[in-house]
């Protein structure tokens, strides 16, 4: 699903060059639930927007789905985001003028989805996140907790294959961190990739594997923690009312 | 998208409605003082005649002293009018398919004791093609015909005004008016009538309103009427009586306007005016180099310059201040783009590219374009009705179709200028910083 080989970001200024990743090798394979974990100013978020292709690198290999997408032009990476990448955010990242249907409508309208075909994905993925009463809510009336499953709905919306999770639960309470976790577990086990960079030990437990990341390299600290397919009753109702 | 980018325009609009005022207001000025100024300037250059003015052609022969040229800027002037000599000969020509002379005058009504005092109108001498040549409308009857002409018979044609004033509004087709000291028969009431532009007299008040009363131009001999415009002549004479005076051969006071359909006529009559001129100078006259024109009507128009260049100049500066007003929106609307940051870069992430961002702000700036500029239509409707009642001779200036489809294009223009640079900017920014900074 995903490649990276020898991934190099630096941030220059006019007084310095930061490294924010330095030969960062990495292999996600399709359907794996990857949790990223490594200390503050490690990398992780610049590995995640590298790898969601909201930013450039200077050098190395990086074959998204098994193309290489080190070099392609604005709309062809925005088309990749909108149509094989979500995004979860530690702070919900919904759009507050929007109510909850029309925020879960924001990339399906870059798709160009017939008006029917975008309803009925909003209100399939907002049904799966329990949030098909609130559709017309906005983001300010709802909790962190319903507020990142919006998010989720959105992602759900698109049927990426890729999902990435910057803190998907760094700002919620352990209750609803926990929901937040099961939904994800879901998504994952109906074949969804997902990469999650967390701090949280407890929710880097739920994923197949740790990755750890410190000074932009990727340390050799690997390991697999749970099988990486799985198919439960409810993932399977989801993967089928999405398709 | 189109129509989801106007949702969230109007979303962003709603937001800050003191911003939002503030951008429709510097649009609306700007719209009103362009659509105002670009109005005033094309109601005097806009053709009057539409699909005829390229038939409908001006005389003019130079007569002029061989020893100077007619007063003017160009070495080639000439005079603006022809003599009524001249013109009892162009007469002649068979090659128009319609002819007119024309000259103003100022004669006495006599109207029913009950209805009115006895007074001075003015009174325009013509030919009866003058009413078809000029499209001239007519809401009872129509013009005297060319046997009315040539006899002369007594009949009079007024205008809507005078209708009113005399016989009620009603049709008084077939009723009589005393003129000066003979009784003439109605034969036409025009409709109300007042063109911008007096065309078929540029040469004294070209903004005039038309005339009250119309008169066969036979008459002039017959009543001695006079001109009541411009006269020009060089030459000393010693005129002893108005036979005399209409005799004078280079005496020029009248106006003369032939209907050419085709380039063969065009090029016959110019022949024919030219040969008219080589003839008369084996008889001592027209002394100066060949020197005639047959000009059509916006031809003319241009020649007698009735669209001031200052109004020109007016007309531009209006339109730059409009591109002032939409270049102050610049910093307000980068302020206000860059503030959006946040929601951008969650769009890009989402899949919006670079192309798709930027629509998205030039809508919401058109968006703001549009509704300036019907503001500043509206405005300009206002001040244009305001300028019509206090400038003298009531012109009547009023936005057309033309004018209404040139503001939507300067509005849009004027929404792109002011939004282009911020939109760009929003558009280029890298969304990972801002979703970093979340």
């Amino acid at each position: 699903m995903l490649e990276m080989k020898n991934i190099k970001k630096i941030y220059r200024t006019e007084l310095i060059e930061t490294h924010a990743l330095e030969d960062f090798s990495l292999h996600v394979e399709a359907g794996e639930f990857v949790a990223i974990m490594g200390p503050s100013g490690s990398g992780k978020t610049t590995f995640l927007n590298v790898a969601g292709l909201l930013d450039t690198f200077d050098s190395g290999t990086y074959l998204l789905d098994n193309k290489d997408v080190s070099r392609l032009s604005d709309s062809e990476m925005s088309r990749i985001r909108n149509q094989n990448i979500g995004f979860v955010f530690q702070s919900f990242n919904l759009i507050p003028d929007l109510n909850v249907f029309d925020n879960v409508d924001v990339p399906l309208r870059y798709r160009g989805l017939s008006a029917s075909d975008r309803k009925r994905r909003i209100e399939g993925s907002l049904d799966l996140v329990g949030l098909s009463s609130r559709w017309k809510h906005l983001p300010s009336q709802l909790s962190g907790g319903q507020q990142q499953r919006v998010a989720i709905a959105r992602v759900l919306a698109g049927d990426p294959k890729l999902i990435l999770a910057d803190e998907p639960t760094g700002n919620l309470d352990s209750l609803m961190a926990r929901e937040i976790m099961d939904l994800l577990d879901q998504i994952n086990s109906r074949g969804t990739t997902i990469i999650m960079v967390t701090h949280s030990p407890e929710c880097a437990a739920r994923a197949s594997r740790e990755v750890h990341v410190l000074d932009g390299k990727v340390l050799d600290l690997e390991r697999p923690r749970v099988a990486v397919t799985r198919e439960s009753p409810t993932t399977a109702g989801l993967a089928s009312s999405l398709n | 998208m189109l129509l989801y980018n106007i949702r969230i325009a109007a979303k962003s609009l709603r937001r800050n409605p003191y911003m939002t005022a503030l951008l429709l207001a510097a649009i609306a000025l700007g719209i009103c003082v362009s659509t105002t100024f670009t109005t005033l300037r094309h109601a005097f250059a806009k053709d009057p005649l539409p699909g005829k003015s390229s038939k409908v052609f001006y005389v003019r022969m130079d007569n002029w002293d061989p020893a100077q040229p007619y007063p003017g800027d160009d070495p080639k002037s000439l005079p603006p009018q022809i003599s009524y000599a001249d013109m009892r000969e162009l007469m002649k020509s068979t090659i128009p398919t319609r002819q007119t002379a024309l000259f103003i005058s100022r004669l006495f009504i006599t109207p029913d004791p009950k209805v009115a005092k006895p007074y001075q109108e003015n009174v325009r001498l013509a030919f009866s093609d003058f009413f078809t040549m000029f499209d001239v409308p007519f809401q009872y009857g129509s013009g005297w015909d060319r046997k009315a002409d040539a006899k002369p018979e007594a009949v009079v044609v007024i205008d809507d005004a005078t209708n009113k004033k005399l016989f009620a509004g009603a049709n008084s087709v077939g009723k009589t008016l005393r003129i000066d000291d003979r009784v003439f028969k109605v034969v036409g009431v025009l409709a109300p009538w007042r063109p911008t532009v007096r065309y078929y007299d540029l040469n004294g008040g070209a903004v005039n309103a038309p005339e009250a009363i119309y008169l066969p131009l036979n008459f002039t001999p017959l009543m001695q009427i006079r001109s009541g415009g411009n006269s020009d002549g060089w030459r000393n004479y010693t005129i002893n009586s108005f036979e005399e005076f209409l005799k004078a051969a280079d005496i020029d006071w009248i106006q003369f306007w032939v209907e050419l359909p085709t380039p063969e006529k065009q090029q016959a009559y110019r022949d024919f005016i030219d040969n008219y001129v080589r003839d008369q100078k084996k008889h001592g006259r027209f002394e100066r180099p060949l020197n005639n024109r047959v000009t059509n009507l916006m031809e003319t128009i241009g020649d007698f310059k009735v669209v001031l260049p200052q109004l020109s100049a007016m007309a531009a500066v209006s339109v730059l201040f409009l591109a002032v007003c939409s270049l102050n929106l610049v910093g307000l609307l980068l302020g206000k783009f860059l503030a959006r940051a946040p929601e951008v870069s969650v769009r890009r992430a989402l899949g919006a590219s670079r192309g798709q961002v930027f629509l998205q702000h030039i809508v919401e700036c058109e968006v703001v374009g549009i509704i300036g500029g019907a503001l500043g239509m509206l405005l300009s409707f206002g001040v244009l009705k305001f300028l019509t009642k206090v400038l003298p001779g009531s012109i009547p200036i009023q936005i057309d179709g033309t004018m209404i489809l040139s503001a939507v294009f300067l509005s849009l223009v004027a929404g792109f200028v002011a939004g282009v640079y911020p939109a760009w900017r929003i558009c280029t920014m890298p969304p990972a910083i801002q979703l970093k900074l979340q």
